[in-house]
């Protein structure tokens, strides 16, 4: 199978199991009578509704599936996680910017927003091909004054203060 | 209204906040322009804490300078480096870097700042008189009617956004949906909430524009091999075009405004099909159609005019109906409410002062535009130079601080970080975020129109279309349905009639 019809069938597998889901979690509400609709009539009508669209689109898939193997068989098997990531390295860095994120947020919470964005200034220019560490603290550090002074002193924003600063 | 009060509201865009907030917003629209990444709606959502603080009048103001200043912006890479630095350019990029390329490049800028200009003035006046028409008309519309236009609006951007119908009204439906998550809009009963204190007020409209427009655009840059970028040069004295590239700009420039207008008021994604819709009028009405693409100066002047026009079209359904029809109309309804302000047909009756204000800053942010984006195209272009480890950390910090500011919760910035894998997974995937964002800003009104149509006519369901306007409508919605299906057959049989 080709990777476009299998990255089609993977997003309405998804999409199905979500509006399956969500319908079962909308029966929850009342639905009362069609004089007085309650609150769970326009759920049930969109998870419906995306029901049918990605079953649409799952049929389609499996139908261009099936064309693309009667026209060339597969080639290749499938690679390995680590095989993958070699190769496609910048999307590695996505995963990896991603889990920055998720500690980042998690940080903020514990040792404030200042102490955080700096950390994850730093880093994600190093990630994205910053070669020096020089550039990076000096840009972290303009980052968080600028949000101190831009946020904290003019806007009065509260940002996140957590138990170093 | 007397026309003198009309003045004088029109006049509060000059007040000192009002002119900094137009002028910010127009510097901040034209850096976002000029920058491949971040578009309109992003940086609008980003700004939206920064405008409580200024009031409705100077806040929605900076907002609608972003909006139409990064239309100005757009077109200033797509010239130089034949990099748009919004969808809207994309057109630009052909005959204005092959001008470029041929030593003309201050002259395609010329004419793009021009036309933007007369565009945008012509666009303001329009929206001056047809805005309280269509809301004085809208104040006949009851929730059957907002009902169906809410549902043409779903049926017109499946058609127009993204590549695929039925993956763009997936989108919608899964904007919509989440738009149900929060207070049931009639009776208040809580939905989907799941016991998060946060999302029982409804999913933070900031945290989903800022994760599917900012963070996923972040991953994508992330994820893209980077390629150095040639700047051409441009000298100020090759800054004015020549008397035959005047005379031959200003009629696609009149086209461009009137037909970027026409199809700003459509939903979907307005700037950028104006711009294309005006490329193929002028390259069809062309005498030299074969120049189009190697540097005609029709194919700069025409879609600059109407994707800027196009701004002050999509205005009108937002300021007179209360309905966004594109993201960037979407996060200014946010931030609208944000603010208290609620559009629609009261607006002008409730809140004249933010009405016209809004409409006065178009005017004035449309000179400033033209005076900022002449002698400061050099300055503009040499920040496409920034590089991308620079930028990235920098738009992180802002998306958090933007969607954490909007109600101090850290869940908001959890479904920020959750929307931009989702969104960056999506678009790989052939997936535009453009309807999820508008249909989670319609969801409510569709919902609320529905239910109540249904409880004012007693379970009737025949009154969703009973009414004229229900009907006329509705017929645009078939014709809309129809029509693309009857192409498609059309083109079918004639493809297999030419291999026959």
């Amino acid at each position: 199978m080709t990777t476009k019809p299998r990255k089609e069938i993977a997003v309405s597998v998804v999409l199905i199991v979500f509006s399956l889901l969500f319908l079962a979690y909308s029966t929850r509400y009342p639905l009362d009578t069609w004089e007085n609709p309650g609150p769970a009539v326009f759920p049930l009508i969109l998870g419906a509704m995306l029901l049918i669209m990605a079953t649409w689109q799952l049929v389609g898939a499996l139908r261009a599936a099936k064309r693309a193997e009667h026209k060339e068989p597969e080639t290749a098997g499938p690679k390995s996680l680590r095989g993958y990531f070699q190769d496609n390295r910048e999307e590695a860095k996505v995963i990896y910017l991603c889990m920055m994120l998720a500690g980042y947020i998690l940080a903020m919470r514990r040792v404030g927003f200042f102490v955080s964005t700096f950390l994850l200034v730093i880093l994600a220019s190093r990630l994205v091909e910053a070669k020096s560490w020089g550039r990076p603290i000096t840009l972290s550090a303009g980052v968080c004054l600028g949000c101190y002074l831009l946020f904290e002193l003019w806007l009065k924003l509260s940002l996140s203060r957590g138990i170093l600063f | 209204m007397a026309d003198q009060s009309i003045l004088s509201y029109l006049l509060i865009a000059l007040k000192p906040a009002n002119f900094l907030s137009c002028f910010a917003g127009a510097v901040i629209g034209t850096l976002i322009g000029v920058l491949p990444g971040l578009g309109p709606a992003a940086a609008m959502a980003l700004v939206i804490p920064l405008t409580l603080k200024l009031g409705p009048t100077a806040g929605l103001i900076m907002l609608a300078g972003i909006y139409y200043g990064s239309m100005y912006g757009g077109s200033t890479t797509s010239i130089l480096i034949n990099v748009p630095g919004e969808p809207a350019s994309v057109v630009t990029t052909l005959d204005g870097y092959a001008m470029a390329r041929k030593g003309r490049a201050g002259a395609a800028l010329a004419i793009a700042a021009i036309g933007s200009f007369a565009a945008g003035t012509f666009s303001v006046i329009a929206l001056q008189f047809f805005a309280p028409l269509l809301a004085r008309a809208a104040l006949a519309f009851g929730p059957a009617e907002y009902f169906a236009l809410t549902m043409l609006g779903v049926i017109l951007l499946s058609n127009l956004a993204g590549t695929s119908r039925s993956r763009s009204l997936i989108m919608m439906i899964s904007g919509l949906i989440l738009s149900t998550v929060g207070m049931d809009p009639i009776g208040g009963l809580e939905r989907f909430s799941f016991g998060i204190p946060t999302a029982q007020g409804g999913i933070s409209f900031i945290a989903i524009t800022t994760g599917f427009f900012g963070i996923a655009e972040v991953f994508a840059v992330l994820s893209a091999r980077e390629k150095p970028q040639e700047i051409l040069p441009v000298r100020l004295r090759e800054l004015y075009p020549d008397r035959d590239e005047i005379k031959r700009s200003l009629k696609p420039i009149a086209r461009g405004s009137v037909l970027g207008f026409l199809i700003g008021l459509l939903p979907g994604p307005a700037a950028t099909m104006a711009a294309f819709s005006s490329y193929g009028l002028e390259r069809w009405l062309s005498r030299n159609p074969e120049t189009f693409g190697k540097g005609a100066i029709e194919g700069v002047a025409g879609p600059e005019a109407a994707n800027n026009a196009a701004c002050g079209g999509a205005m009108i359904p937002l300021l007179s109906l209360g309905l966004p029809f594109t993201p960037a109309t979407a996060v200014l309804l946010g931030g609208m409410l944000l603010h208290s302000v609620t559009p629609g047909p009261f607006l002008l009756r409730d809140r004249p002062d933010v009405f016209w204000g809004v409409i006065g800053s178009f005017y004035l942010g449309n000179a400033m535009l033209l005076i900022l984006n002449l002698p400061l195209v050099g300055i503009f272009a040499r920040l496409v130079r920034v590089p991308a480890r620079y930028l990235m950390p920098v738009i992180l910090v802002l998306c958090t601080i933007g969607t954490y500011g909007d109600n101090g919760a850290f869940f908001d910035v959890w479904v920020m970080l959750g929307a931009g894998i989702i969104g960056f997974v999506m678009r790989k995937y052939g997936y535009s975020p453009a309807p999820l964002v508008v249909g989670l800003v319609l969801g409510p009104v569709m919902e609320r129109s529905f239910r109540q149509t249904l409880i004012i006519s007693v379970g009737n369901l025949a009154s969703l279309w009973e009414s004229a306007i229900c009907k006329a409508v509705w017929a645009v919605a078939l014709i809309a349905i129809i029509l693309p299906l009857l192409i498609r057959l059309f083109r079918k049989k004639t493809d297999v009639s030419s291999t026959d």
